[in-house]
């Protein structure tokens, strides 16, 4: 059978003078290559060491590396036609490196790969399967590029993405047509010397495009932080976060270079989408800008140069763009990072920032009440105060603190818990986590909340914690471990969850739209456990940009404090999305995600659908027997 | 320009005070400390007086030790160097005699404003500043929501009542009161607390400064505000029923 297929055609002889011409051609190239390419090597060398980083446990490492690099699986996941597209050219890559070293080495008379050969034949069919695949991705990845045009990919149209898609669609075509010609005539010779010069011409276009993802992007997978928003402690007395080019580790730097300018972080970024300055792909494209002009050693402010102080600060954190990424760059470290250098410095001057950052500094909570309010509600609530003897704390934050519905929300937990027999208490007193003044950047606020509430915490002898809030949870779990042990904290979705077949279910027809709070969903993977408590109350229906895609509802990384946004609300086009989903009920599971849209539902007026917590649609279908529903079991 | 801002750290306003045993002052030791809220803002306004026009913020604070921290921040939002008068008995101190210290401690360095807050927020006297401008000759002007330099002294403005302002110029060295919210307030930075740490806090003693301590003013004992709720029906025709309402507010609370 395999003996009737054709036999890939090569040039039979090679004289002395083409031998020294290849020899001549292949240096050039690759001298070109390693010139451009080790001017972004040394920029990322030079970069400041990353302090905490560890290469162990390794085994995360390479489970992401094979499962988004060599499988391609995210790339492929998040956007399916381009994603597929891509992969094949990856893979056809990936199996053409034999081909290619077998064909410089037939050029110098040493080839390795028999073409008439039992393993040659195979590798060669081997490689034309992909080949084509490859060639046919490179046309549509073309298509879509320069016909298409997808606005994410930018206004430009890069003359020199045209140019390397060219160059691999001939360097498949050649190969693939070197099948159907004779061995040894012009024609093939004429192919192997058209697929040479494609090959020598591509090399050198990597280093200083974005092409460079393809040497790059790899080790950028591989080279990760380890977790989601995983904010690196700043190390010595002269780390302030990114203030300057001499504050960029070769973390930052290599995710720099390894854009891939797809877009990706754009197309889902809050920001982005509502008008705003904020591009997280200009982010990373602006700090390769800088350090293309200054280097990693300069003293020139990051802000100010290639990125705007403004749009670091219209960040949510919502963290769609880091989720999105195919090349593994981690915007948030960075724009937490760029943050950090403005504030820690008091470069930063924002009327609502500071009035916030002064509130914390002053009182305990961020939103800048007294203390004593908080006593009141407890009292007025009769919430148990935790002893040691309960099983869980409950801490209320500073929305179920303060804040007149975060508090319904603490309240209707406190009757599910009554209901189900387990115990809690709630802190005498509280502090806030500091999520606010974390995310803005503030790392001596942050520092301060933490420890004090660790310390309160320490003393406290709590050992399980339960929260109505996704910031106080991802806080005090992660954000928390610079300064300490933090307990064991869980989510009340994750809590009713657990205890779903023992509460009611309702009886009526309701359809409800549960939004995915981002730090619930994309900051702790928690997407299925609130579904479920939301589908005990009715009939579940999704919003077209649910889980790990849910759009983020704007007071995300301290935005909920500071003032009007420019463009339109990210609340109210988050909440419109809702809405149209025809559900009567919109259920959320975050006391931020609550007053963001209670607010832009009131902008809506009559007839907008009711706003619930998931514990509140739990409470509301409890037996009302139980009118003293804190004292405990 | 040399400014020297006196501060003072009080309980935290969030701070649920008890009345200590000897029944003079209060229990110290649960207590949250803040720095004074107009103090804050006549640090804020000396800050950005040296950011204007150059020169040097000293902070100067009496108390005990834990004053430290409240004299860090200052230091950490910017002021050059610090002077601590360490005195255990701060509370027991009249007006008079914590003036006599501050006035002693910033007489040496000759400043060419001397600012403070308005009024302590524990006990609220309003007097110290004043009297410190006594002690050390200078004019003064209380009150003030800005400050602007001239050639030959300062120009201020003053808050009278209801919404009335009044623009007064004098000589320096001068002391000014300050009055909160006539600035807005930088918050603290952590490159700002890094850098306090090598900024120098000169520590004093009222025996340095050689002060008399004897208060003019003592402290008898102190309480805390009753709570009550009392409530009266007035009866008779609508004119009798005004017009013992309106005795019961001129001559019982003490409101018309």
């Amino acid at each position: 059978m395999i003996v009737l297929l054709p036999t890939l055609a090569e040039p039979e002889h090679f004289s002395m003078v083409e031998k020294f011409l290849l020899t001549g051609l292949v240096a050039v190239s690759a001298w070109t290559f390693w010139h451009r390419f080790g001017l972004v090597l040394d920029k990322i060398l030079k970069s400041k060491k990353d302090a905490g980083f560890h290469l162990f446990p390794i085994g995360k490492r390479v489970r992401d590396f094979v499962w988004e690099v060599l499988c391609q699986a995210k790339v492929v996941r998040e956007r399916p036609l381009p994603g597929l597209a891509h992969a094949f050219v990856f893979w056809g890559f990936c199996a053409f490196v034999l081909v290619t070293l077998n064909h410089f080495a037939t050029g110098l008379g040493i080839g390795f790969l028999d073409s008439a050969g039992l393993v040659g034949r195979f590798y060669f069919y081997f490689a034309a399967a992909f080949a084509l695949a490859c060639a046919v991705g490179i046309l549509g990845l073309f298509v879509r590029r320069f016909l298409v045009r997808p606005k994410w990919l930018g206004e430009k149209l890069s003359w020199e993405s045209g140019l390397i898609a060219l160059l691999i669609f001939v360097l498949m075509a050649t190969y693939l047509a070197s099948f159907f010609v004779a061995d040894g005539g012009l024609a093939v010779w004429i192919l192997w010397w058209v697929h040479t010069l494609a090959l020598l011409t591509f090399l050198p276009i990597i280093p200083h495009t974005k092409h460079l993802h393809l040497v790059l992007s790899p080790a950028t997978v591989f080279l990760s932080r380890g977790g989601f928003s995983s904010i690196p402690a700043l190390s010595g007395d002269e780390d302030f976060g990114l203030v300057a080019g001499t504050d960029l580790t070769q973390l930052v730097s290599l995710q720099a270079y390894s854009c891939v300018e797809c877009g990706r972080c754009t197309e889902h970024c809050p920001a982005a989408n509502t008008g705003k300055l904020l591009n997280p792909k200009e982010i990373i494209l602006g700090l390769r800008g800088y350090l293309n002009e200054y280097g990693p050693a300069a003293e020139e402010p990051l802000l100010g140069k290639y990125n705007a102080q403004q749009a670091a600060f219209q960040c949510t954190t919502c963290g769609a763009c880091e989720f999105q990424c195919p090349v593994g760059i981690e915007h948030l470290p960075i724009i937490v990072g760029l943050r950090r250098g403005a504030v820690n410095t008091g470069a930063w001057e924002d009327e609502y920032g500071s009035k916030l950052f002064l509130a914390l500094e002053r009182g305990s909570n961020a939103l800048g009440l007294s203390a004593s309010e908080r006593d009141k509600f407890i009292e007025k609530q009769g919430l148990p105060i935790f002893d040691g003897t309960q099983e869980y704390c409950l801490w209320l934050g500073c929305m179920g603190s303060y804040d007149p519905k975060g508090r319904e929300i603490v309240v209707a937990l406190a009757r599910v818990m009554s209901y189900l027999g387990v115990s809690y208490g709630v802190l005498r007193k509280e502090k806030c986590t500091g999520d606010s003044a974390r995310r803005l950047g503030n790392d001596l606020l942050f520092q301060q909340m933490a420890e004090a509430n660790l310390e309160a915490i320490a003393k406290s002898k709590v050992r399980k914690m339960v929260s109505i809030c996704p910031h106080c949870v991802r806080t005090i779990q992660e954000d928390w471990k610079e300064y300490g042990t933090p307990p064991e904290i869980e989510h009340h979705s994750e809590f009713l969850a657990r205890f779903a077949d023992r509460l009611p279910k309702q009886k009526v027809e309701e359809k409800i739209v549960f939004h995915d709070p981002c730090y619930l969903g994309r900051y702790r993977n928690v997407y299925d456990e609130p579904r479920t408590v939301a589908a005990l109350a009715g009939e579940l229906v999704e919003a077209p940009r649910h889980r790990e895609r849910s759009f983020c509802c704007g007071a995300g990384g301290g935005l909920a404090f500071l003032g009007e946004e420019t463009g339109e609300r990210v609340s109210q086009v988050r909440t419109a999305e809702l809405v149209a989903t025809g559900a009567q009920t919109i259920a959320a599971a975050c006391p931020f995600c609550n007053t963001m849209f209670r607010d832009a539902l009131a902008a809506r007026g009559e007839g907008a659908p009711e706003l619930m917590d998931i514990a509140q649609l739990v409470a509301r279908e409890l037996p009302r027997s139980k009118d003293n529903f804190c004292s405990g079991p | 320009m040399k400014i020297m801002v006196a501060i003072k750290q009080v309980p935290d306003r969030d701070a649920q005070v008890r009345i200590n045993a000897s029944a003079k002052w209060i229990e110290e030791s649960d207590l949250q400390y803040a720095l004074n809220e107009s103090d804050a803002y006549a640090l804020e306004e000396g800050l950005q007086l040296k950011e204007k026009h150059g020169g040097e913020v000293i902070v100067v604070s009496a108390g005990p030790e834990r004053v430290g921290s409240t004299i860090r921040e200052a230091l950490a939002k910017g002021a050059d160097r610090a002077i601590h008068i360490v005195c255990d008995d701060i509370g027991e101190r009249d007006a008079l005699s914590v003036a006599r210290l501050l006035a002693a401690a910033m007489k040496p360095e000759s400043p060419d404003l001397v600012l403070t807050g308005l009024q302590s927020e524990d006990l609220g006297l309003g007097q110290t500043g004043v009297i410190v401008a006594e002690l050390l000759g200078m004019p003064h002007a209380s009150l003030i929501l800005q400050v602007e330099k001239t050639e030959t002294g300062v120009t201020v403005k003053q808050e009278l009542e209801e919404g009335w302002f009044q623009t007064i110029e004098l000589p320096t060295p001068a002391v000014l009161t300050i009055q909160s919210g006539g600035n807005k307030l930088r918050y603290a930075t952590l490159m700002g607390i890094k850098r306090a740490k090598t900024k120098e806090v000169r520590q004093l003693t009222a025996t340095e400064l050689a002060v008399d301590a004897a208060p003019v003013v003592v402290l008898e004992r102190i309480t805390l505000p009753k709570k009550q709720k009392s409530t009266q029906m007035l009866s008779g025709t609508a004119a009798e029923a005004a017009a013992a309402l309106v005795q019961k507010l001129k001559f019982e609370v003490h409101v018309l």
